[in-house]
């Protein structure tokens, strides 16, 4: 049985805030993506403002979309 | 790579089965053939409410861990999302969750000349204790009380301020982080504040009912603001129950503005 493996998660800064809970992230590597929150942070009542850095795990399915599973303090 | 494959691959279940399994007491996941495409986590609040929430990269992906979660976990089950997100909104619906309350968002300014704060002062013969500097006793005491006030059970079920984790039976976890309204060597008062980072959050103002419509919701509010805009923080995140009226008259009546809402759903 093959380990499943999970999606790439890279380092990034919020540029903006969106309508509908998205928000634009300029990744280390310069690409900017859009991302929802994770359910978990949301759960957590976690807020996400411009210039925050945070954690974002990109689709598979298309590396222009991801989501914030995680905000540095 | 083949030229005629797509760059990435379509979302939606591969040639492979969509797995769905159980990871651990708590956690779900979604494998669609070597990769994993949705995760679906529980936790439950201090006052015993049981959350979840579910995140995957497609409608089919995310369909089954719901239907899996809802199957292995009891009733009533709660989550949270952002009333602007209408997909999520609308997929907790589908699964049966309905909207119980409401929460409004605020971002509440510091400067006094916007909040209109500066000549807030406690009532007669009342002082504000500074962060830091409340008794941890009588603060304790004073949790205890606007709670009972409040209708409260196991906890305070409106309160989000309640995600924070605490040993059980805990409720004022660091009062490093609360400032009070004393009079005489009574409080009957408190505001806590979470220093997150660039904007703190106000999680909780509470009062003793027996002291209430004396102004000390506004003189803690005053404190705590000016004492943000002398330090440069230009503003505080605040949250606010739609139907507590009390509560959005006091952030609006400082200039807060109400910048989204989270709705809060239950599945029972």
């Amino acid at each position: 049985m093959t380990k499943a493996t999970g999606a790439i998660e890279v380092e990034g800064t919020v540029t903006e805030c969106l309508r509908n809970a998205t928000f634009k992230v300029k990744l280390q590597n310069g690409h900017v993506v859009l991302a929802h929150i994770s359910g978990k942070i949301r759960k957590n009542y976690i807020k996400i403002l411009p210039e925050d850095r945070v954690l974002v795990e990109l689709s598979p399915y298309d590396l222009t979309r991801g989501r914030i599973r995680y905000r540095y303090r | 790579m083949n030229a005629s494959q797509p760059p990435h691959p379509t979302p939606g279940p591969s040639e492979h089965a969509l797995a769905v399994t159980r990871v651990s007491d708590t956690q779900w996941q979604a494998v669609d053939g070597d990769l994993v495409v949705g995760r679906a986590d529980a936790s439950r609040r201090p006052d015993g409410r049981l959350f979840v929430s579910v995140d995957a990269w497609y409608d089919t992906a995310r369909d089954r861990l719901a239907a899996t979660v809802l199957a292995d976990l009891p009733a009533p089950l709660h989550t949270v999302a952002d009333e602007a997100d209408h997909d999520a909104v609308a997929a907790w619906q589908r699964l049966g969750f309905t909207p119980v309350r409401r929460e409004r968002t605020y971002v509440v300014p510091t400067d006094p000349h916007t909040t209109g704060l500066a000549p807030a002062r406690p009532p007669a013969g009342v002082t504000i204790v500074p962060a830091g500097r409340a008794q941890e006793g009588p603060l304790r005491d004073l949790d205890r009380v606007v709670r009972d006030e409040v209708g409260a059970g196991a906890g305070w079920p409106t309160m989000p301020a309640e995600v924070l984790p605490r040993p059980a039976g805990t409720t004022v976890v660091d009062p490093s982080k609360y400032v009070v309204a004393q009079q005489d060597d009574r409080y009957l008062g408190l505001l806590r504040l979470a220093p997150v980072t660039r904007r703190p959050r106000i999680g909780l103002i509470a009062v003793r009912a027996e002291a209430h419509r004396r102004g000390i919701a506004r003189a803690l509010l005053a404190h705590t603001l000016g004492s943000l805009h002398h330090a440069g923080t230009a503003s505080a995140w605040a949250e606010a129950d739609e139907t507590n009226t009390a509560a959005i008259a006091l952030l609006e009546g400082v200039g807060a503005r109400h910048v989204g809402s989270i709705l809060e759903l239950v599945r029972r």
